[in-house]
């Protein structure tokens, strides 16, 4: 096992905090809806939550961390497109 | 050829050429009668004209894929067929099914001949493709309800392999929504709803995995690509045909009466219908490219790759021209539809029935491998002057529709259907020109069975 | 930390690359929809938000936590066959298995619950994309459990081990798809107003 070591050095995959992480920002967004904070400023703060969220799922869950090539990109760029346009929508609709 | 059964996919493969000829030639009056009104009138009116033009299309391509099963199952298998027998007699009965119904067609008025045939008893004809009177119905659906048990229990008997279950799947598919060809309710927003689980959940849905499985067996063979590789991708283009596909009828049902919900799954899930389609073109040229072989049959590589694009501009790029609901509203029946049904047939079933033609009938015609290089050469011959005519057919339609559409539903002033029509005549000549190069692409690709028969085979 | 929660370098992501192809036109159908609903509800905000109102964000809650969950179960199997447990690999496949059947369960309950309300998908345009998106997650979780199940068949006929565990990848990849597309689907349709 001699080559762990040179492999922690690259990401870990910490999944449990990662999983701590995810369900505290579920429960933030859970709350958000449940005091019924509305309004675009909350809007964006929820989607950027989820944004973040999926992030760490592709990065940490789905082991994209450590990936040299374009891949490593697939779900960033998937969030973050998707996540422009909703931004957009939701702005241009005020 | 490794299995003595596999011949009689040869009477199927011969039956499907000519009535392809048949079907072309009523094309070509047809597209005739376009700028020339009273061409063959009252011999042969437009409307039986189109009737025999699309049943030949249809007919002929089911012979097409049943000729691809009885030569693919055995030989993926590693078995003989189930029953030659069987198979042969259903070609004649199929055979004598078709004939009689196109000579129908033409001999009697259609409302005579639905009287003779008994329609009154279980009416379902007078719909577009499926005018068939309703007994000839019933024979497709003897004939493939045979065809099924025989090649089923081929593959039962031998090894199983995803090839055969995704081609058996799709020609199940295929039998299944045809049965929906019986159901004519007198609501005509029920009969159109149903009319397309037949037409559209079989060009868009069961046919393509058959499209798919007969890609992937002539690839694996003329590339010698790991089995494993191929059917990985065949596992994906189907399951992303299906997700697409299904709820992608939604784009045929904007107009009809249906709730408005359609609109957006129509309009989704079928811009999502290119996908697949051009995951079939990534995935023929990938496997192209890693061949660990160059097979003496050029020509059906060639058919092979051609299928791939074709299907992918014809079905993937003209289809998603018109099928957002928002566009749609405009191009709705007009010529830009007959342009992409044109170009997605041709692309992808013309041409995929045609690549398994060009693999097999070598084989089955005694050869090794494939045909002397005079013989591919012409073969070659009309790959291009049949693709690149049909490509210009498809353009001249796409700019008939657009100026159809302009004229008579986008500008400020639009005009009667009629008027419009008659300004399009130029494009209509240009269409009928281009189908005599398609006809003359179709001439040429016969003759290259006929030519340089006693010449070596081809080594590549 | 053990060593199997490491990610090493390399330049395809984990599992086949084939279920990438298929993962990646999967989310492609999923980003259009939720770009068309955010710009579909920008024309109709009064009524979104209105409509909003009627869902059942607890529910919701429960559903993203069981589907987060699951998602880290699959991690934990991943991470067991690359330690040759292969019995504990299976029991967190099938764990992550059941925490899909809740998010079914609840799912239901609460499709009942419009339905007893008289609400359906013709009901206005807010409802019609809940339903449809929402029904087409569901279905996405049905086939990724198919797809785990499947994982844990071939795993205890003994077809991973340590060396050989692309199969577990694959569906993990497949079940992390179906947890992220929800993650955006939950504030989306549930708490953004
Ligand atoms: C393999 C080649 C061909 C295929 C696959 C094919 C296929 C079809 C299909 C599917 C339709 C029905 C279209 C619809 O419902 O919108 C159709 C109609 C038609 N085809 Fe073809 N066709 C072929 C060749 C030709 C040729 C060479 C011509 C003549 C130049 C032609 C002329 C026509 C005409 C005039 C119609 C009737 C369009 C209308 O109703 O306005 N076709 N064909
Ligand atoms: C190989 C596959 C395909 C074939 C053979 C095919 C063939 C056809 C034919 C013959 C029609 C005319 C039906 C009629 O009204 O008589 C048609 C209509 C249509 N097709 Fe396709 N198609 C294929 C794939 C696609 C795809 C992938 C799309 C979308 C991306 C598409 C979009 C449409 C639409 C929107 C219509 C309705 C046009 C209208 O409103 O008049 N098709 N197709
Ligand atoms: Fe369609």
């Amino acid at each position: 096992m001699q080559k762990t070591h040179n492999r922690n050095r690259y990401a870990l995959r910490p999944c449990t905090v990662i999983y701590i992480i995810l369900v505290s920002f579920t429960f933030i967004t859970w709350l958000i809806g449940k005091s019924s904070l509305t309004g675009l400023g909350f809007s964006l703060a929820v989607l950027g939550i989820a944004l973040i969220k999926g992030f760490m799922i592709g990065d940490y869950y789905m082991g994209l961390r450590g990936i040299n090539s374009i891949w490593r990109w697939v779900i960033i760029l998937w969030l973050f497109i998707p996540g422009c346009l909703i931004t957009w929508a939701f702005v241009s609709a005020g | 050829m490794k299995y003595q059964s596999q011949a009689v996919a040869k009477y199927y493969f011969i039956a499907a050429i000519a009535l392809f000829v048949g079907q072309i030639l009523f094309g070509l009056i047809m597209g005739l009668q376009y700028v020339m009104g009273d061409f063959l009138f009252p011999e042969i009116p437009f409307n039986v004209a189109r009737m025999v033009h699309t049943n030949l299309l249809i007919v002929w391509l089911l012979f097409g894929f049943m000729g691809s099963a009885y030569y693919l199952v055995p030989e993926e298998a590693e078995t003989e067929l189930f029953s030659p027998k069987l198979a042969l007699i259903m070609f004649w009965v199929f055979l004598a099914a078709g004939v009689l119904t196109i000579l129908g067609y033409l001999m009697v008025p259609y409302a005579t001949l639905a009287d003779i045939t008994g329609n009154s008893l279980l009416p379902t004809m007078g719909r577009e493709f499926l005018e068939q009177p309703t007994i000839t119905k019933i024979g497709i659906v003897v004939v493939a309800l045979a065809f099924l048990f025989n090649i089923g229990m081929t593959a039962l008997k031998g090894r199983k392999t995803v090839i055969t279950l995704v081609l058996l799947i799709g020609l199940l598919g295929l039998a299944v929504f045809f049965l929906f060809s019986f159901y004519n309710p007198i609501n005509l927003v029920k009969d159109k709803f149903y009319w397309w689980w037949v037409v559209h959940l079989w060009v868009e849905g069961v046919w393509e995995l058959i499209l798919g499985a007969i890609l992937a067996f002539v690839l694996i063979k003329t590339t010698g690509v790991d089995r494993e590789v191929i059917e990985k991708w065949l596992y994906i283009i189907i399951a992303m045909s299906l997700i697409t596909g299904i709820i992608g009828t939604g784009h045929h049902y904007y107009w009809i009466g249906t709730p408005r919900y359609w609109q957006w799954w129509g309009s989704i899930f079928s811009a999502m219908e290119p996908i697949p389609f051009f995951m079939m073109t990534i995935f023929a040229f990938n496997m192209v490219n890693q061949r660990r072989r160059n097979h003496p049959n050029q020509a059906a590589v060639l058919w092979a790759l051609g299928t791939s694009v074709m299907a992918f501009l014809g079905a993937g790029v003209w289809g998603f021209m018109h099928t957002l609901a928002p566009v749609n509203y405009y191009t709705h029946g007009t010529q830009i539809t007959a342009a992409h049904g044109h170009l997605a047939f041709f692309g992808a079933y013309v041409m995929i029935v045609l690549t398994m033609i060009s693999y097999a009938m070598p084989m089955l015609r005694g050869r090794e491998a494939a045909n002397s290089n005079k013989s591919q050469v012409v073969e070659m011959w009309s790959f291009w002057l049949m693709t690149v005519s049909m490509v210009f057919i498809t353009l001249f339609l796409t700019g008939a529709g657009i100026a159809q559409v302009y004229l008579q539903r986008y500008s400020d002033t639009p005009q009667a259907f009629m008027v419009v029509q008659e300004k399009l005549a130029t494009f209509y000549w240009m269409r009928e020109v281009a189908g005599v190069v398609f006809l003359i692409g179709l001439i040429t690709y016969i003759s290259s069975f006929f030519v340089g028969g006693k010449e070596a085979e081809e080594i590549a | 930390m053990p060593s199997s929660y490491t990610i090493e370098r390399r330049d395809y992501p984990p599992g086949d690359l084939a279920i990438w192809i298929f993962i990646l036109a999967e989310l492609l159908v999923f980003a259009i929809f939720f770009a068309t609903y955010a710009f579909t509800r920008s024309n109709h905000v009064a009524l979104f938000n209105h409509s909003q109102l009627s869902l059942n964000t607890n529910l919701a809650l429960i559903n993203t936590l069981a589907l987060i969950t699951s998602s880290y179960f699959v991690v934990r199997a991943v991470a067991a066959i690359r330690e040759d447990k292969t019995r504990l690999c299976i029991r967190w496949l099938i764990a992550a298995v059941m925490m899909g059947f809740i998010f079914l369960v609840v799912k239901i309950i609460e499709y009942h619950h419009h339905y007893h309300n008289g609400i359906n998908l013709r009901t206005n345009l807010f409802f019609m994309f809940y339903f449809s998106l929402t029904f087409f997650h569901f279905m996405h979780v049905i086939l990724g459990m198919v797809i785990l199940s499947a994982v844990a068949i071939k795993a205890r006929q003994g077809h991973y081990s340590s060396t050989d565990f692309t199969g577990v990848e694959t569906g993990a990849c497949y079940w992390h798809m179906v947890d992220i597309v929800w993650l955006i689907l939950f504030p989306l349709i549930y708490i953004m107003k």
